[in-house]
C-alpha cells in the first residue's frame, strides 16, 4: 500500500509502472501460487504467469463472470477457490523455515495469520444468486481502513468531523468502509445500522443530540428520512455533507435532498456519490462540487481497472463508454482477475489529472449505468420489449409531483400465460391534478422506457413506505417482478 | 487499565484495595469535577468527594437510574449530563505550562482519552434507549475486556465464530466484533437473524465450518431445531456462547441437549452477560461459575431491589454498577434492572482460579417480575421462571404469555407452537401441568402458528424477543 498523498500526486507514467509491477508481483507471488481457481485456469489455458508483465498482458487472461465466483447448490464452498490460501504443502514448507528462524517462527507464524488468515466476511448483495462471501485477512483489513479513509480525503473530511452512519447494517461493504474509514481517521462516529435496526425517530433523535457535520446514507432512505425530519420540525443544521452509497443518484434526487435539508437548518451542502462493489472489496468517492461531475477517484495502488466493449470484450480508449473490467494487485482472502461488473461508464476511464482537485489517480467518470442493485433483471422484457428498469429511477426520483414510488410487473389476471402488465403506485407530493399527472408521467415513462404503463395507482405515503420495505428491507423494493413463473 | 494476566491472580484484599483506589480518583478527578449530573448532585446532596475514601462509603451516594438519563420532551441534549467534561483549554494551557516546568510530556494524550469516538445506545426492551457516549479511551477499554472475555472462555483465533447477535448499535455486538478482530480469528458478523434470517446464518455455520456460534438464547434454539427443517448440517459446531438475554442454566442445558441431537462435534455453552453503561462485558468460564468482572473497569454491588441495602457476598439481589476508569457516558451507583440470583462473591473462581470478582447465578429482569392481582390478594408472579420451564422443554419451538386481567382476577394465556416431530394435544397437556404445579393462578394454554407467534415475539424483528406482554 502506497502513501496516498504521494500515490495521488504521482505523474500518471509513474502510476502505471507501479500497477505493472504490482500486477506481477501478484500474479507471480500470490495468484499463481495460492489462488486455487487462478492457478488452475492459468494452466488450464497454458498461459505462462511470467508473461504477465503489465496491464497490456491482463488481455491474455479470461474474465471473471459473477457466476465463476456464485455459490450453487451443488457447489456451495466455491468462493473458497478464490481466496488466496497457502495450502497445506505450503504451509509446511514454511514450517520448515520458520523453525530455522532466530525467534523459532512466531514472527514467521504471525506475519502468514497477518498476510493471510481471513478475519472479516463481507457478502454480495445479489437477490437472485446466493450471496458471495468474500474474505479479508487482516492485511486486507489495512487496505480496507486505508480505503475509507482514502474516500474520506477525496470528500474533503477531517477527524473534527462528526459522522453518522445510515448504512443498513449488513456484513456488507457500504457498512464497513464508513465503520473502518471511520475509525482510521479517528472520526467521531455513530454506526446505527439504518432505520431498520434504530427506527427512523430514535435515528432523527441521534442527528439532534450528536450534531453531525457528516452522514452516510442509501438514497431512497435519506429521501424519506428527510422528508420525515421535515415534517416533525427537526434541527439538522449542523450537516454539511451527505454521501451516498449501495445503488445509483439521480441528479434530480440530488437536488431533492439539498433543499429538505435547507429547510432543515442546514445550508451549502454537498450531496456526493460513491461507487464500490463487494467484489472489490473497496468503495471509491466522487470528486466534491456543486455542479460538476469530475469522477470517481480510484485506488491505482490496489486494482487495476479496464473498460471494454460489453458485446465483443474488446477495450475500448480512454474516455469511452464500456463495461467497467476489475482486477485486484494487492490483496489476499478472497481476489479476483478481470471481474466483469456488468456495470457500464458512460464517459469512460479517465487518467488526466481531476480538473477540480488535481489528483492524478485514474478515474472512472461519474456517469455509471449502475445495474448492481437490478442487475439481474435490469433489462427485462415486459410485453416482449426489452425494458431498461433503471430508466425508472432518474424519471421518478426527481419528479416534482412524485414523493414516493414503486414499480410493479405482473400478469394479467395473474396468469402466466397472460399478457404482462407494468403499474406504477405513486405517493404524489402533495394537491395534484391527478389526471394530467397521470396522462404526464404515461406519456414520460413510453419515452425513457419505451413500454407503456398498463395503471397508475394512487397510494399514501405511509401505505407506499410500508409496500417499499423502507424500514423493513435492506434496500427498498422499488421495483417488484410479481409474474408468476410458468 | 491494567494487566489482565495480574488481576485475575490478586487476592481478593489487593483487587478490593485497588478498587477503593480507583473509586476514590474517579469520583474526585472525574465524577465530582467534570461530570455535570454528579458535580450537581454532589452540590445539591452535600456530598463531599473526598471523603469517599473508598467502597464501604458509596452508600452515601444516591443510586442513578436510567429514568434519571432519559431526555424530557424538547431537550435531547439532556444525556449529555452524563457525559465526562474534557479539559477545558485553560486548563490544558496551566497543565502544559506545569509540566514542561519538570521536563514532563504534555498533556495531549490525557485530553484524547475525552474525545468523543463513538455512540452506542442500551438495550432496554421497555424503557427509550439512551445514549452512551464512548470516547477513544473507552473503546480501548472495550477491546482490553473483549479479549478478558475470550480468555475466560478460552476461545482463540483458530475458531472460527458467527457472530448472530444482533446488530444494534450496543455494547453485545461490538464487544463480539472488537474480540473476534483482536485474537485475529476468523468471524462472519451476521448482524443476527433479523439482518440475514435464519437461513443465511445457518448455511454460513456449514459452509464456514464454524465451530463457534454466538447467539442470544433463543434463537440458539431455534437455530438447532430448524436446523433440520433447512437440510443443513452443524457437524463442526463444538460450542454455542449465549448472552443478551435471559439465559438460566435450564436454558444451558436445553441446548446441550439439542447440540448433542442435531450431532455437532461437541456441545459446549458459555454464558456471556455485557450492558453498554457497564463499558466492560464479562463471561463466564463455564456455566455456573460466574461471570468474572473486570474489577478495574468495573465496581459491582447487588442490592435489595426494594429497599436499597447493599447485600452480603451471595445473596440474590440487583446488579448495580460504578464506572472505575471510563470518560464518556460514566455512570455512579447506576441500577441496571438485572438481578443476579447468586449475588456477588470474591473468592477466586473454583474452576479457573482466577480471582476476579465474579455475578453468580442466573441473571434476570426486573422487568419481569409482575404483580398480579389474585383471588385472594397480590400474587407475585415471575415471568423469569415462566421463561426458564418454557425454554428448558424441548418440544416447544416457540411461545408467549399474556397477562390479561379479567374482573377480579389477573390470568395468564399461554401461547405456544411444538416442535414439528411431537405431538401438539400432548405438548399442551404437559405443559398446562407443569404451569398448574407452579402458578396457583386461572391460566389457559393454546397453540397457534409458528408464523403468528414468530410475529407476535419479534423474532428476527426485536434486538431480542419478547415473550412475556403485560395487557393490563
Amino acid at each position: 500500500m502506497e502513501n496516498w498523498d504521494k500515490l495521488s500526486k504521482m505523474p500518471y507514467k509513474d502510476i502505471k509502472e507501479m500497477q505493472d509491477r504490482k500486477l506481477r508481483a501478484f500474479i507471480g507471488n500470490q495468484i499463481y501460487l495460492y489462488s486455487p481457481y487462478y492457478s488452475k485456469l492459468l494452466k488450464d489455458h497454458k498461459i505462462d504467469p511470467l508473461k504477465i508483465k503489465g496491464i497490456e498482458d491482463l488481455k491474455h487472461l479470461p474474465f471473471t463472470y459473477k457466476w465463476d465466483i456464485a455459490p450453487t447448490d451443488d457447489n456451495p464452498k466455491k468462493h473458497k477457490d478464490f481466496v488466496i490460501r497457502p495450502d497445506e504443502e505450503v504451509t509446511e514448507k514454511y514450517g520448515h523455515l520458520a523453525k530455522m528462524s532466530m525467534t523459532g517462527g512466531k514472527d514467521m507464524v504471525e506475519d502468514r495469520v497477518y498476510d493471510f488468515k481471513p478475519v472479516h466476511i463481507h457478502f454480495t448483495t445479489g437477490r437472485t444468486a446466493l450471496p458471495t462471501p468474500f474474505v479479508y485477512s487482516k492485511r486486507d483489513l489495512e487496505n480496507l481502513r486505508e480505503s475509507g479513509t482514502r474516500l474520506m480525503n477525496v470528500f474533503q473530511f477531517t477527524n473534527k468531523d462528526i459522522f453518522i452512519n445510515c448504512f443498513p447494517f449488513a456484513p456488507h461493504l457500504a457498512f464497513w468502509t464508513s465503520y473502518f474509514g471511520a475509525e482510521k481517521m479517528n472520526v467521531a462516529g455513530f454506526h446505527s445500522g439504518g432505520g431498520k435496526i434504530v427506527g427512523t425517530n430514535n435515528l432523527m433523535d441521534a442527528f439532534e443530540y450528536m450534531r453531525p457535520t457528516v452522514s452516510v446514507f442509501i438514497p431512497g432512505y435519506c429521501y424519506y428520512f428527510l422528508r420525515e425530519a421535515v415534517k416533525q420540525g427537526r434541527d439538522f443544521s449542523s450537516i454539511k455533507k451527505i454521501f451516498f452509497g449501495g445503488e445509483r443518484v439521480p441528479p434530480g434526487l440530488k437536488d431533492k435532498i439539498k433543499e429538505l435539508l435547507t429547510q432543515l437548518g442546514a445550508e451549502d451542502v454537498m450531496v456526493l456519490a460513491t461507487y464500490g462493489m463487494t467484489e472489490a472489496k473497496v468503495a471509491w468517492g466522487e470528486c466534491p462540487s456543486h455542479d460538476e461531475y469530475f469522477g470517481y477517484h480510484t485506488y491505482p495502488d490496489m486494482e487495476v481497472f479496464e473498460t471494454i466493449d460489453p458485446e465483443s470484450g474488446e477495450p475500448v480508449g480512454e474516455g469511452e463508454e464500456g463495461e467497467v473490467v476489475y482486477t485486484a494487485i494487492d490483496w489476499r482472502g478472497t481476489a479476483v482477475l478481470r471481474y466483469r461488473t456488468g456495470d457500464i461508464a458512460k464517459g469512460g476511464l479517465l487518467y488526466e489529472p481531476c480538473p477540480n482537485c488535481g489528483r492524478t489517480v485514474p478515474r472512472i467518470s461519474s456517469n455509471i449505468q449502475r445495474k448492481s442493485e437490478m442487475k439481474e433483471f435490469s433489462m427485462t422484457k415486459v410485453k416482449g420489449t426489452l425494458v431498461n428498469l433503471n430508466n425508472f429511477f432518474p424519471l421518478l426520483m426527481s419528479h416534482p409531483d412524485v414523493e414516493e414510488w414503486q414499480v410493479e410487473m405482473r400478469k394479467r389476471n395473474n396468469d402466466p400465460f397472460d399478457l404482462d402488465e407494468i403499474v406504477l403506485y405513486v405517493a404524489p407530493m402533495g394537491d395534484i391534478n391527478r389526471d394530467s399527472f397521470v396522462a404526464d408521467i404515461k406519456q414520460k415513462v413510453l419515452r425513457d422506457t419505451e413500454v407503456s404503463l398498463t395503471d397508475v395507482i394512487f397510494k399514501s405515503v405511509p401505505e407506499l413506505i410500508a409496500q417499499l420495505g423502507m424500514e423493513t428491507e435492506l434496500k427498498e423494493k422499488r421495483i417488484v417482478d410479481k409474474r408468476p413463473t410458468t | 487499565m491494567q494487566a489482565w494476566n495480574k488481576i485475575s491472580r490478586m487476592p481478593a484484599g489487593a483487587i478490593s484495595k485497588m478498587q477503593d483506589e480507583l473509586l476514590q480518583k474517579m469520583i474526585t478527578e472525574q465524577f465530582a469535577v467534570r461530570h455535570p449530573y454528579y458535580r450537581n448532585l454532589f452540590k445539591e446532596s452535600g456530598i463531599n468527594a473526598a471523603e469517599i475514601k473508598g467502597v464501604s462509603d458509596l452508600g452515601r451516594i444516591p443510586f442513578t437510574e436510567k429514568k434519571d438519563m432519559l431526555a424530557p420532551p424538547g431537550e435531547p441534549l439532556y444525556p449529555k449530563q452524563f457525559v465526562i467534561d474534557p479539559p477545558s483549554e485553560d486548563e490544558e494551557k496551566d497543565k502544559k505550562k506545569g509540566f514542561s516546568l519538570f521536563g514532563k510530556k504534555d498533556s495531549d494524550a490525557d485530553t484524547a482519552k475525552y474525545r468523543f469516538a463513538s455512540l452506542y445506545f442500551t438495550a432496554g426492551r421497555t424503557a427509550k434507549a439512551v445514549p452512551i457516549e464512548y470516547t477513544g479511551y473507552d473503546l480501548e477499554n472495550l477491546k482490553e475486556a473483549g479479549a478478558r472475555a475470550f480468555d475466560i472462555l478460552g476461545l482463540t483465533r483458530d475458531d472460527t465464530l458467527i457472530n448472530a447477535f444482533s446488530y444494534a448499535p450496543n455494547a453485545y455486538f461490538w464487544q463480539m466484533f472488537y474480540s473476534t478482530l483482536g485474537i485475529g480469528s476468523t468471524a462472519l458478523q451476521t448482524g443476527g437473524g433479523r439482518v440475514l434470517g435464519m437461513e443465511k446464518i445457518l448455511k454460513a455455520v456449514d459452509n464456514l465450518e464454524a465451530p463457534v456460534l454466538a447467539a442470544s438464547p433463543g434463537y440458539a434454539r431455534f437455530a438447532l431445531q430448524t436446523l433440520g427443517h433447512f437440510g443443513l448440517s452443524a457437524a463442526n459446531l463444538e460450542r454455542i456462547i449465549i448472552g443478551i438475554d435471559f439465559a438460566p442454566m435450564e436454558v444451558v442445558e436445553s441446548i446441550r441437549k439439542l447440540m448433542k441431537s442435531v450431532g455437532t462435534k461437541n456441545n459446549l455453552v458459555q454464558r456471556i452477560y455485557f450492558n453498554s453503561e457497564a463499558k466492560s462485558g464479562m463471561a463466564e468460564c463455564e456455566p455456573g461459575f460466574g461471570y468474572h468482572i473486570n474489577p478495574d473497569h468495573l465496581l459491582v454491588e447487588i442490592v435489595d431491589p426494594e429497599s436499597g441495602t447493599v447485600l452480603g457476598t451471595g445473596e440474590k439481589g440487583e446488579i448495580v454498577i460504578t464506572n472505575l476508569d471510563a470518560r464518556g457516558t460514566a455512570l455512579l451507583r447506576f441500577r441496571t434492572g438485572d438481578i443476579a440470583s447468586g449475588g456477588l462473591v470474591t473468592e477466586p473462581c473454583p474452576n479457573c482460579k482466577r480471582t476476579v470478582p465474579r455475578i453468580m447465578g442466573d441473571i434476570e429482569r426486573k422487568e419481569h417480575f409482575f404483580k398480579l392481582q389474585g383471588k385472594a390478594g397480590e400474587v407475585l408472579l415471575n415471568g423469569n421462571q415462566i421463561r426458564r420451564m418454557m425454554f428448558a422443554r424441548d418440544d416447544v419451538l416457540v411461545w408467549f404469555a399474556e397477562i390479561s386481567s379479567s374482573g377480579a382476577e389477573d390470568y395468564l394465556r399461554v401461547v405456544m407452537k411444538n416442535v414439528s416431530e411431537t405431538d401438539e394435544t400432548a405438548v399442551l397437556k404437559a405443559v398446562e401441568e407443569s404451569l398448574k404445579a407452579e402458578y396457583q393462578l386461572p391460566f389457559t394454554v393454546e397453540s397457534s402458528s409458528l408464523d403468528a407467534i414468530a410475529n407476535k415475539i419479534g423474532l428476527e424483528k426485536l434486538v431480542t424477543e419478547q415473550n412475556i406482554f403485560d395487557n393490563r
